[in-house]
């Protein structure tokens, strides 16, 4: 019997950097019966260093998907340093994912904080794959400022499938940006939503969440339909290491997405 | 029923001699352990011979489950740091071992620690030596004062009916032998009096003399619901201010805390890596901390989340995590009692 904290080894077949501290690598497995659906996680690290959880920001095909981290704690300071050809150790994924066999049929909303648009990124992949089993598509994305946003061509080219709105706090000077200034939850009304039909998928900073998923519900949303994405210290990713703990449940093992309800008012959350 | 679970079970009045030939037979094959007396507290250490064991302990500092079965270290991975990196999975070595005298708090610690380590992701460390592991309870007659397993349903006498081999009780002259599992059953092979009618009522009569001796009950009915609208209350953070040190005595003592670090040791000619788990504590300032912040900054949270992780929280596993040992509060270094908070929340909750 393998511990189940063996970690794979693979590829970095290129980086791509989004941002002064954010960079995405694109990673091959020799395994190519990897799967992960689009809100699990990998713990990704190096020997000798140690492991993080890290949400995957694609869609998985044949072995290779993506990472994008941002180099703020140990290992994720030390990945920086990697090249294209080095290596990572990884396992996973683990995880709950986002429910989007649920929202077949539906609307979905999906809002993003700052790093946050990571997670989400592997869910508009998915819907783009099969863009008819949905019905409207939005996309509000927020982060503190216009050099601070990720995937921004990327995300130009989705709006010809899905609405997209894009929000930073503010704009230094002399810095172009074309679109709004201020909270994202204040883009929640400028998205013409249909509360009872639509799913929110929700990720980004905890009091992020809160405000949206609160405003939300004061706009009709259903509490079966508002989903949120937990960040929490990891070692095991296996409902053992016990850091993650929130309440009663296992962030690793029973998210890290949840149904907002499932997880608002519990200690120490800001939700 | 498996064949694993069919067993003749058989319920036989021993004399202690004989029991404690058995066990010298055990020896064997097998590494026993058990509760030795050292010149003023007891701890489980292995023995060499049966007459090493002091049987009418009180209590451990540490339970033997977080001893033998759960090492509070130990290595999970070899890594050679070549081009690429070789991985050296370890093979967990199994070696027979025998733990005799656990008290059902502790028996039932491991039951609880079997739901975090042989679960979803089974363990192979812990499943290996959890599987060539004799557990051989004894039933407790000597209450401590900070034991409340009585309140709880950890103890004084074991209920839990398998996830361990015998339980015995002491009958004076003789031990009552219970098998509980066919490992036993086949080696246990001494001949003694079947218990009948008799017997029983003795062992529930002794049990209801050892329930009378509880010094310290708790009500742990609505618990959880009242933990959940106090989370404000006052005692968690005059506790922590006034008393608690967060130096983690608490969780290390707990014979049901299961929390890991995972840490990386890299060797001195920088060639090799060793990837060790060893035990961590939610006291730890840093343990909730993520790089935006730390959920559990407050001295007050943690206590808390010790507090509420024990008393509450049962839905994590369908049972609430604490066995009533006591050794948290024989341990704090100012004598914080997790029952005592439990009670003040009670006795003046502010919701």
């Amino acid at each position: 019997m393998k511990t189940p904290l063996l970690p794979l080894r693979a590829v970095i077949t290129g980086i791509q950097r989004e941002t002064e501290d954010v960079r995405t690598y694109s990673l091959s497995l020799e395994d190519s019966l990897y799967s992960a659906k689009p809100g699990q996680f990998n713990m990704v690290g190096y020997p000798g260093i140690g492991e993080a959880p890290i949400s995957l920001s694609s869609i998985v095909s044949k072995g290779r998907f993506q990472h994008t981290i941002r180099a703020v704690g140990r290992v994720t300071k030390f990945i920086e340093r990697f090249k294209e050809g080095d290596d990572l150790y990884l396992r996973g994924p683990y995880g709950s994912c986002w429910p989007l066999e649920d929202a077949t049929g539906k609307d979905i909303l999906l809002v993003a904080g700052g790093v946050g648009v990571a997670p989400l990124r592997p869910v508009v992949q998915e819907i783009l794959r099969r863009r008819d089993s949905f019905e409207k598509v939005t996309l509000i994305y927020g982060s503190r400022s216009p050099d601070n946003m990720l995937f921004l061509s990327e995300i130009d080219m989705y709006r010809k499938d899905i609405e997209v709105f894009l929000t930073v706090d503010e704009v230094p000077p002399h810095m172009k940006w074309d679109y709004d200034v201020g909270l994202v939850t204040q883009l929640l009304d400028k998205a013409m939503l249909n509360p009872i039909k639509t799913f929110a998928f929700i990720c980004g900073p905890e009091i992020m969440m809160l405000f949206i998923s609160r405003g939300l519900f004061m706009r009709g949303f259903l509490p079966s339909r508002v989903y949120v994405s937990l960040e929490r210290r990891m070692k095991c990713g296996i409902a053992q290491c016990g850091h993650c703990q929130h309440g009663s449940k296992f962030v690793c093992k029973d998210g890290p997405v949840f149904l907002y309800r499932d997880v608002s008012r519990l200690p120490d959350g800001l939700l | 029923m498996t064949g694993e679970n069919v067993f003749r079970s058989s319920n036989l009045l021993i004399k202690k001699d004989s029991f404690f030939k058995f066990i010298d037979a055990l020896r064997s094959e097998h590494r026993v352990f058990g509760p030795v007396k050292e010149r003023n507290y007891v701890a489980f250490r292995e023995i060499s011979s049966s007459t090493d064991l002091f049987m009418e302990y009180q209590t451990t500092m540490l339970s033997p489950g977080k001893m033998f079965i759960y090492k509070p270290r130990e290595d999970i991975l070899k890594f050679r740091m070549e081009a690429p990196v070789s991985i050296e999975e370890i093979t967990p070595t199994i070696e027979k071992q025998v733990i005799v005298g656990i008290h059902p708090c502790d028996i039932n610690a491991i039951l609880y620690l079997d739901r975090t380590f042989l679960g979803v992701f089974p363990d192979p460390f812990y499943k290996a030596r959890r599987e060539s592991t004799i557990l051989i309870g004894l039933n407790c007659m000597q209450v401590s004062g900070n034991c409340f397993c009585s309140s709880v349903g950890a103890g004084p006498f074991l209920k839990a009916q398998a996830g361990y081999d015998m339980i015995l009780t002491d009958f004076g002259e003789d031990y009552l032998v219970e098998i509980k599992s066919s490992k036993a059953s086949e080696l246990f092979t001494i001949k003694g009096k079947e218990a009948g009618p008799d017997e029983w009522r003795v062992k529930s009569e002794k049990e209801e003399t050892v329930l009378k001796s509880f010094k310290k009950v708790i009500d742990i009915d609505g618990l959880d619901d009242l933990f959940m609208k106090n989370l404000d209350h006052p005692v968690w953070t005059t506790t922590a201010d006034e008393k608690c040190l967060s130096c983690s005595n608490c969780v290390m003592v707990c014979p049901t805390c299961f929390c890991y670090d995972i840490v990386d040791e890299t060797s001195m000619d920088l060639k090799g890596v060793r990837r060790i788990r060893q035990l961590d504590a939610c006291q730890d300032l840093r343990f909730a901390e993520v790089h935006a912040g730390n959920f559990r900054l407050r001295r007050a949270s943690r206590l808390r989340q010790f507090v509420i992780h024990n008393l509450n929280y049962t839905n994590q596993y369908g049972v609430i995590k604490t066995v009533g040992c006591g050794r948290c509060i024989t341990w704090c270094p100012t004598k914080i009692d997790l029952t005592e908070m439990a009670k003040e929340i009670q006795g003046s909750p502010i919701r």
